[in-house]
């Protein structure tokens, strides 16, 4: 567009009576049209919807407008879709304003509506002064690997890995374990269906294991990210397994000899493992892996102690000369599934977990429930060995408390019916079953239906949540709750107490988080893009988030979110190349002296210095820059500007905003 | 003993209501969801039945005046197992002693030995009187077990906690 | 640094046994305390009537003990403890209040000092002399059971900084456990002794204590080990009324934890007002004397 008369279109949108109920959007749009440069000014219900669209798309074509101001709600709901119409109708995206008279105004302001329109008058004012001076931008295309870098080995990851694969993108499965499967392998059953977790989920895990198009590497974290959007270069750590994965048969003769006995954490320490294991009989990669921790010859460091799993093994698979080994990988997305912790309930001590042995964890259910579980599958009281003759549920436990975690864990009361009514079903009519509980929350598909059934078989709903756990002098645990429906206090004698302990944030999301630049929601969790609309990514471009590290969830929902992302990462990766935002830095080299502060500061590493004549200069390396702005504000020259946020442009705004500019500008 | 007819409690009384949550300085203490832990834990329920969840709901809803005046506030033994253990961080011990106050300001009868304590402190400096303890056929006192004399509150002590009663 | 200690009016008008016992161990342990110099009140009952003024009263205490130049304050008794504590809280974190407080303050010229430390017997053995130094400087027995009540308001509540952990409380066990003895878990022992009830409802008062006490009589302890004047009152002097109110026989003998701290620094027993407890505190004695 060559240099020509700046022809301004204003449009205020009612957004129903969202704006139009606090903001006198007529007079609002009358003032707009006495602005200098403003063509017209026009006020409509809906904006954003086809026929706003439509009116603005027709007006830039009659009226010839080279510059759009929309006063609407935030620009992070529409900006897109106006650019779009904008573009559409033969407008440089970039020439688009937006005024934010929803947040900014009408919601704030409510109660004012005389304050709330002069607010609007301004901010339409200042939008109106930058539109003036905005510049025409090119989108930046730049091509990218289509591979997939997926982080976290649980359902989530599987899922995902597997949907990518069979789309035909190079997936890279890191699992920090030596087996994926995640806290899923763990589980007897599954709510509201009680199909037998293992089943459904073993398939998946073989299927990984043997898909061509994915790599998979367990016993793994990753120690580096750079690069960008459609291009990341990532540094994977494999630690150390001790065993040749190529070799090893999963015979586990090694396991029968090592001498060294170790607290099963797959097993919720319930049981013991050796030095040398498989994590699990489902394992995948069916390999063994040597604790370093444990095992005597490690430990100290002589080739003459132990090593009688080296001499058992016939496929000669034990290999104590391994070392950790750094992997470089080129990707093109970025996939999180690390997963969630459980709850610690030594934390919530009026319960006595940690101090007393029959007081468990619902975690450590699902463990003693598990026919392939250290009990086999016999629900006894950890004290005594024994089957209980009365068995209670807490809920809640870490979980809509304050002085823990303020979230529902959205599955404790779905994991409490389910290992009721596997306790009803193992144990015999004869057993007392109590869930005691505040509200109740079956809001699941098929879960309200599930909690009838738990009400079938006889369990005890106690509507009242006790204040403390007692034990007695012959060992047992006792309780009083007091029951709201009844009004009466019930005293409870239980061999076993199972603590609804909820998901809580996964202790790595502090390390995950600040290395793939992942945002945290109050909660702990990773933050999405949007809590409504980009549930499956986080706010940084080409990182994707799914499962439970994103929120407490259960299988279903994991496995929805899964799928989603990896629809999202196989749209993103399989034109090969991708278009990005304008709104860079940009260096006037005529300015920039080189002096290195921008390249410093920058935390995406995105500017260089490159020698320039006799000296140097700064330089954008334009696909990794995000637009931050922190090179702009610091650069001592003022060489650097930002696209589309130019002082000039800041500075038009600024210098309207408390007073109109006499006789215009 | 037990609050006065709940059935008839039919009128919140939103004005008695703020100056409850003023007292507390604002409703966090009050914010329950009913969860029922602190009743299922508080040492005066078994026998004097007193529901802490109960008197958070009701000031909740506005329902203070009768609270007010009922004999259950006095039932709290100060344990403060409610407050330690409430996943809301509410306090129904806050609650209560807020409602105490609330009864003495409007002139409600309240348990005889309280206001006692009071106009001891007043008098002596001391919520309680010197006593003689008996074992077998002696006794004894501070003087005999040769503990030191404990002076009196200086002069002025008096119209200072007189002024401190007065604020509301 | 110099510490005060403030006794609070249980201890000054009935818990003798308390006071003599505390007054003779610590300077065994290096420390002197220095009395405050009039009768004053915590606030603890004025609470439930007016909490300003219960306010006004903790921060007189603690300005008079500021006044004597000391930087610590001794508290020996639990709802005094508490009662100060929540006023602290009350006057750093409410500038309304503490503008009152100082202003009524100034005009005694006293002054609040929001640095005074607070401590209770409990933490000051374990924490300011030092569990090892206890454990030095004392003769301990073997074979004693003893079960220990901290009671309720030096443990709770937590968020506004108490003595032990609420729910687990070990520091008086492990004092217990200096002198020699072993301790026993017990269901009931974080449950409340029911002393402030006897402001307006005596026989729940000893329904309370006589059932923690009757536990403990099936649990067959040596002894229960108490550290809190309303403790020592419902379960000392007003065992007898308990028992009747439970119809059992209890006789446990019970005694203040500086009482048997005292005992096992070669104290004498009458210097530890032993003769003024009224649970059967001979037998225990006579456990300790074999
Ligand atoms: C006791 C209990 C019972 C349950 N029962 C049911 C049920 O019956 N039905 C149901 O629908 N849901 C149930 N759930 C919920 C269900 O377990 C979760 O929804 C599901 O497992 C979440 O899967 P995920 O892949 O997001 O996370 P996870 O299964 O936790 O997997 C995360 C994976 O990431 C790995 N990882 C962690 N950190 C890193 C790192 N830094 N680098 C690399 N890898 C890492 C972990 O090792 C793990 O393999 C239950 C949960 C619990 C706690
Ligand atoms: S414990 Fe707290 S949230 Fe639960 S009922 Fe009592 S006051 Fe309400
Ligand atoms: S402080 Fe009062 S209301 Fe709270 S649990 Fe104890 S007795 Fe009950």
């Amino acid at each position: 567009m060559a240099a020509c008369v700046v022809k301004i279109g204003v449009y205020v949108c009612h957004c129903g009576l969202n704006i139009a109920g606090t903001v006198d959007v007529a007079k609002v749009a009358e003032y707009a049209e006495t602005l200098s440069n403003v063509v017209l000014a026009k006020h409509y219900t809906y904006m954003c919807s086809d026929p706003g669209q439509r009116m603005i798309q027709e007006d830039i074509k009659k009226h010839k407008l080279n510059r759009i101001v929309i006063a609407t709600c935030s620009p992070r709901m529409h900006e897109e879709t106006f650019r779009k119409a904008a573009e559409e109708a033969g407008l440089n995206p970039y020439l688009v304003e937006i005024v934010n008279l929803r947040e900014h105004v009408s919601w704030p302001h409510g109660g004012e509506p005389e304050k709330a329109t002069e607010k609007a008058k301004a901010l339409v004012r200042m939008g109106v002064a930058r539109a003036r001076l905005l510049e025409l931008l090119k989108k930046v295309k730049v091509a990218v690997e289509k591979k997939v870098l997926v982080v976290g080995g649980g359902i989530a990851g599987i899922q995902a890995s597997l949907d990518m694969a069979n789309a035909g993108l190079s997936v890279y499965l890191v699992e920090k374990q030596p087996s994926i499967g995640g806290r899923m392998a763990q589980l007897d059953k599954t709510f509201p269906t009680l199909d037998c977790s293992a089943c459904i989920l073993t398939p998946k895990m073989v299927d990984v294991g043997r898909h061509p198009n994915i790599t998979l590497l367990t016993n793994s974290e990753v120690a580096d990210v750079k690069g960008f959007v459609g291009n990341y270069e990532v540094t994977v750590l494999k630690k150390a397994r001790y065993v040749d994965e190529s070799k090893c048969v999963g015979c586990e003769l090694c396991v029968k000899v090592c001498p060294v006995k170790v607290p099963d954490k797959f097993n919720e320490n319930f049981s013991q493992t050796r030095a040398v294991s498989i994590q699990f009989p489902q394992a995948v990669p069916k390999v063994a892996s040597i604790d370093p921790a444990y095992c005597l010859r490690l430990k100290l460091g002589k080739k003459e102690v132990c090593g009688k799993c080296l001499q058992v093994c016939e496929a000669k698979a034990i290999d104590f000369e391994q070392k950790p080994e750094e992997i470089k990988l080129k990707v093109g997305g970025i996939l999180i599934a690390v997963g969630s912790g459980v709850f610690d309930a030594s934390k919530m001590a009026e319960y006595g977990y940690g101090r007393f042995p029959d007081v468990i964890s619902n975690i450590e259910f699902e463990r003693i429930s598990d026919a392939s579980g250290p009990t086999g599958g016999k629900i006894v009281s950890p004290r005594t060995g024994k089957h209980p003759k009365s068995i209670a549920f807490i809920q809640c436990v870490g979980s809509r408390d304050k002085r823990f975690h303020e979230y529902c864990c959205r599955v404790g009361c779905m994991i409490s019916l389910k290992q009721a009514i596997l306790a009803r079903g193992k144990l015999g009519e004869d057993v007392n079953i109590y869930v005691c509980y505040n509200d109740l929350r079956s809001f699941g598909k098929d879960c309200e239906e599930f909690y009838r059934r738990a009400r079938d078989l006889d369990i005890n709903f106690v509507a009242g949540i006790p204040s403390d756990i007692r034990r007695l002098a012959d060992g047992t645990l006792y309780f009083d709750v007091y029951e709201r429906g009844t009004n009466r206090l019930l005293e409870v004698h239980a061999d076993i107490v199972v603590l609804a302990n909820g998901l809580v944030p996964n202790i790595d999301l502090d390390s995950i988080g600040t290395m793939f630049h992942a945002g945290r929601s109050a909660d702990g969790f990773l933050l999405e893009a949007h809590p409504k609309l980009r549930p499956l990514e986080s706010s940084t471009a080409g990182v994707f988030l799914a499962g439970t590290c994103q929120g407490p969830k259960d299988i279903p929902d994991t496995v929805a979110q899964a799928s989603g992302a990896a629809a999202k990462v196989v749209d993103l990766l399989s034109a090969g190349e991708i278009e990005l935002e304008p709104l860079k830095a940009v260096v006037d080299e005529e300015f920039c002296s080189g002096c290195d502060v921008c390249r410093s500061l920058c935390p995406f590493s995105a500017m260089e210095i490159v020698p320039k004549g006799e000296g140097k200069t700064a330089k954008v390396i334009e696909a990794m820059c995000q637009g931050c702005g922190l090179c702009a504000a610091a650069c001592p020259s003022g060489a650097v500007k930002i696209q589309q946020f130019t002082d000039r442009q800041l500075l038009a705004q600024v210098q309207v905003s408390c007073k109109e500019p006499e006789g215009g500008s | 003993m037990s609050l006065v007819d709940l059935m008839s409690m039919a009128k919140p009384n939103l004005k008695s209501r703020a100056k409850v949550f003023s007292k507390l300085k604002g409703r966090d203490l009050v914010n329950c969801f009913q969860c029922i832990k602190c009743t299922s834990g508080c040492t005066a329920l078994k026998l004097l039945e007193l529901k802490p969840h109960e008197v958070e709901k009701l000031a909740n809803l506005g329902f203070v005046d009768e609270l007010v005046a009922s004999d259950i506030l006095w039932t709290c033994v100060t344990c403060l197992k409610c407050i330690q253990r409430c996943p809301q961080k509410a306090s129904p011990y806050h609650v209560i002693m807020a409602l105490r106050n609330l009864a003495v300001e409007r002139e409600v009868k309240i348990p005889e030995a309280f206001m006692k304590a009071v106009s001891q402190v007043l008098e002596t400096g001391m919520a309680e009187a010197y006593q003689k303890i008996a074992k077998g056929t002696e006794t004894f006192d501070r003087e005999s077990l040769k503990l030191p004399r404990i002076g009196s509150p200086r002069e002025g002590f008096q119209a200072l906690f007189l002024k401190a009663l007065e604020e509301k | 640094m110099k510490t005060a200690v403030f006794w609070g009016c249980r201890i000054l008008t009935s818990q003798y046994a308390y006071e003599m016992s505390v007054r003779e161990v610590m300077p065994k342990l290096g420390v002197e305390l220095a009395d405050l110099p009039e009768a004053l009140c915590c606030g603890d009952p004025v609470k439930s009537v007016n909490d300003f003024a219960a306010t006004y009263l903790s921060a007189r205490v603690m300005a008079l003990a500021h006044a004597l130049d000391a930087g610590q304050l001794l508290v020996p008794c639990n709802r005094c403890h508490f009662t100060i504590s929540e006023a602290k809280r009350s006057i750093e974190g409410d500038k309304k209040v503490s503008e009152k407080v100082s202003g009524m303050l100034a005009e005694e010229k006293l002054e609040y000092n929001p640095n005074m430390r607070l401590w209770h017997v409990i933490d000051f053995l374990h924490g300011f002399v030092g569990l090892e130094k206890v454990k030095k400087a004392v003769k301990p027995w073997k074979g004693l059971r003893l079960a220990s009540h901290v009671g309720c308001q030096i443990i709770r509540y937590s968020d506004l900084g108490r003595v032990d952990n609420a729910e687990n409380p070990t520091k008086l066990d492990e004092l217990i456990g200096a002198v020699g003895a072993e301790t026993v878990d017990y269901a009931e022992k974080l449950d409340c002794c029911g002393a402030h009830l006897l402001l307006s409802h005596v026989d729940t008062a000893f329904s309370l204590a006589g059932a923690k006490l009757r536990s403990l009589r099936e649990l067959g302890v040596d002894g229960l080990v108490v550290s809190c004047p309303d403790c020592g009152l419902m379960y000392d002097f007003k065992q007898k009324d308990a028992a009747a109110t439970v119809g059992v026989k209890l006789e446990i003998p019970v005694v203040y934890y500086t009482q048997l701290l005292g005992l096992a620094l070669g104290i004498d027993q009458e210097k530890l007002g032993l003769h003024l407890n009224q649970s059967p505190v001979d037998r225990l004695l006579m456990k300790i004397s074999v």
